[in-house]
């Protein structure tokens, strides 16, 4: 099945890094040792571009940077702020390490899942507005539990105020 | 000279070694194996499965002997309680997420986990309330299947891919208890090398799909051979099963394939199992060939040998050993000879990163033995001349049916072969001979090195090893002309005739060859 999803979005797929984006990417490599050394943020503008990173686009990173695809890949399933399926108009991310953990992340998490109509993680919402992860420490246990939503960070979310914090993100 | 080498005590032996050493290596000088994963001496060492922790004395804690290099006066501990309860430790957490699946797995027998687990892994499992990862198997290429399950995630396959093979289409993916070895989706594990992963695999999570669920380890019979499927001379295992060969292996030689073989010398063995076999020697007897023992076989051959003289021919194939090459050309050194072997030829394929490593455009093994035992490559022209010659003999060489019919002219048409032939009820005499599988014997590769290839399966019928014939002959020819006893005899008696060949034994060749006498300047000319 992976197959025919990568052959019918080969058909369509029209490439990153052409115009300005390449132009910002020549302008980034500077700043960079190697062409290499700059893949994350070349993944970075891919996601930023299409929302998440198929294989396709794997692929086409690795042209411009000079690697093969099998190693691009490695790179982008490595870290999981890197979306390989596309996901909603806003992601969510909910830490749930121990600290938060013991502070009643769990039922931030549920409530966020339930209010998002997600039900599950990692599943986009039906009407597409919502993707639900779970993130590992982000580095606020003081204030938990913490959540991101797209570039936003959240402190001290509790299920009461889930409902109303979803209400800015369209 | 002592400047170069330090002296370290591993487990209480001292052994010297050159500085920059790793310890492993050393470790292995002192008799002692230090239980490892990632690490192998072909491969760029990453230190990741930390599997061969040591304690070294005044180091502050375990160190990784796989990238350690030795300094002088170390003292390293191997088994030391700290040592034994690390690796312990690295077994139990790659035992999370095993399957534990020796029972059906291929590697079984001969598997590095396996091994380490039996030798100082914990007994019973801490873990067995958890769910294991589970991964489906995939399909990498032509000969190579992936079971992610059993993987310990060492990276040699990817390191092999990456930094020898130089087609890095394999990677991690993912990372933590997730991770598993990735291929693109496009990307397909054919490389002609790819093969070798299967072997640096040291679990059941890259398998033949050739040999998959065809024998266990332990009930196979394993034979130190040299692979006949180019002039590159790979040293090769040949595994059999009851007296069939399930799989060739690459065996380590460092001068000449360090630890690899080519998929294509690597798959190509199902002709040393053919059944369609020549198995009793046969002459003429009117229009009719008849089945003979070898005495009145060898008695006829010498026979015609007598009665006849002027032009012989012989057309031999490149994959027969030096021993049956040289002793059939001296059974007719009293004739004007003309000795030819055939060469067929293919691509070129070398293995990207190491030097002097190819499959070869030549695709036999023995063209320069040949060429010191008195062949052209002249192969048409010695034709040419067998049309008109009193004694042809064909060796181990399958003539196609338009040659044969031309070579029929000649007197007296002698075939020493392998695999029966409709053709050769043409022929005068037809002896059956051993394939290389069969036999002991020797070939020189491309670089004039002189390696011997052993038996590694019994021959059938009354086959016997072409030079055994050859000489055997000889030697009714010739009252009191030594006869060689075994291949090893023969090589040393070609050696007192033939000055390249001057001083090899089977001894001095060993498990890994050595080069003939001169060599270079013997080597590849036609
Ligand atoms: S497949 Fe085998 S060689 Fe490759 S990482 Fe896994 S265990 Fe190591
Ligand atoms: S390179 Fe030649 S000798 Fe080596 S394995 Fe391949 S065919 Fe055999
Ligand atoms: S554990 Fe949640 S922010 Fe650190
Ligand atoms: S063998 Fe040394 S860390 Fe893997």
């Amino acid at each position: 099945m992976s197959t025919a999803g990568a052959s019918a979005s080969e058909t369509s797929y029209q490439p990153v890094f052409t115009g300005e984006t390449m132009a910002a990417l020549e302008t980034l490599f500077e700043r960079y040792p190697t062409k290499q050394a700059c893949m994350l943020p070349a993944l970075w503008m891919v996601q930023e571009a299409r929302g998440w990173i198929s294989e396709r686009a794997m692929a086409e990173v690795a042209e411009v940077i000079g690697v093969t695809p099998a190693y691009v890949k490695g790179v982008v399933t490595f870290y999981t702020m890197y979306h390989t399926h596309p996901v909603g108009r806003n992601v969510i991310q909910v830490c749930t390490t121990t600290p938060c953990s013991l502070c009643g992340a769990e039922a931030v998490l549920r409530t966020i899942l339930q209010e998002t109509g997600c039900e599950e993680l990692g599943r986009t919402s039906t009407d597409g507005r919502f993707t639900v992860q779970e993130v590992e420490c982000l580095g606020a246990c003081g204030f938990a539990t913490p959540i991101l939503v797209n570039d936003d960070f959240i402190e001290s979310v509790t299920p009461e105020r889930v409902a109303g914090l979803l209400e800015g993100y369209k | 000279m002592s400047d170069a080498l330090v002296t370290v005590t591993i487990d209480g032996i001292e052994v010297q070694v050159p500085r920059g050493t790793p310890l492993i290596e050393a470790a292995k000088q002192a008799g002692i194996l230090v239980p490892h994963y990632c690490y192998h001496p072909s491969l760029p060492a990453p230190a990741v499965c930390r599997m061969c922790l040591v304690e070294v004395e005044k180091a502050p804690k375990l160190l990784p002997a796989c990238v350690t290099t030795v300094t002088d006066g170390q003292v390293v501990h191997v088994n030391s309680d700290a040592a034994l309860k690390a690796r312990e430790s690295v077994l139990e957490f790659l035992l999370i997420n095993h399957p534990l699946d020796c029972p059906i797995c291929d590697q079984a027998g001969e598997c590095e986990l396996q091994d380490y687990v039996f030798q100082e892994g914990r007994a019973a499992t801490r873990y067995a309330d958890y769910a294991k990862r589970f991964n489906p198997v995939e399909d990498f290429g032509p000969d190579v299947l992936y079971i992610p399950n059993r993987c310990i995630l060492c990276t040699r396959c990817v390191r092999f891919m990456e930094a020898v093979a130089e087609d890095p289409v394999l990677n991690v993916s993912e990372r933590g208890d997730r991770s598993y070895i990735g291929i693109f989706p496009d990307a397909v594990l054919d490389h002609e090398w790819a093969g070798n992963v299967v072997d640096l695999c040291p679990v059941g999570s890259l398998v033949s799909k050739d040999f998959l669920h065809k024998a266990r380890a332990w009930d196979l019979d394993r034979t130190a051979s040299i692979c006949p499927g180019c002039s590159q001379g790979c040293n090769m295992t040949i595994d059999t099963r009851d007296n069939v060969v399930v799989r060739l292996r690459p065996r380590p030689n460092m001068d000449v394939n360090r630890h690899f073989m080519c998929d294509t010398g690597r798959q190509d063995y199902r002709w040393m199992n053919r059944g369609d076999r020549i198995e009793a020697p046969l002459i003429r007897a009117g229009d009719k060939l008849q089945a003979v023992d070898w005495a009145s076989a060898l008695d006829r051959l010498a026979d015609t040998l007598r009665g006849a003289d002027g032009k012989a021919v012989i057309l031999a194939s490149a994959r027969a050993s030096t021993e049956s090459l040289g002793m059939t050309h001296r059974l007719l050194d009293g004739f004007e000879l003309t000795a030819a072997v055939r060469v067929p030829t293919g691509h070129e394929a070398p293995l990207a990163s190491i030097p002097n490593l190819a499959l070869r455009e030549e695709r036999t093994p023995n063209v320069a033995g040949a060429e010191l035992t008195g062949y052209t490559r002249a192969w048409d022209e010695a034709l040419d001349q067998a049309v008109s010659a009193q004694v042809v003999v064909v060796l181990d060489e399958e003539l196609a049916p338009d040659e044969f019919d031309r070579v029929r002219t000649a007197g007296t048409v002698v075939v020493l072969g392998t695999v029966d032939h409709p053709a050769y009820q043409a022929a005068d005499i037809v002896l059956p001979i051993a394939t290389m599988a069969e036999e002991h014997g020797s070939y020189v590769n491309r670089d004039g090195r002189a390696q011997v290839y052993r038996q590694a399966k019994a021959s059938p019928g009354m086959a016997r090893p072409a030079w055994w014939v050859a000489a055997e002959a000889a030697g009714r020819l010739a009252e009191g002309r030594a006869v060689p006893a075994t291949a090893g005899d023969a090589i040393v008696m070609l050696g007192q005739s033939i000055p390249a060949l001057a001083g090899l034994t089977y001894q001095s060749m060993g498990f890994t060859g050595r080069p003939v006498a001169s060599a270079a300047a013997s080597g590849v000319e036609s």
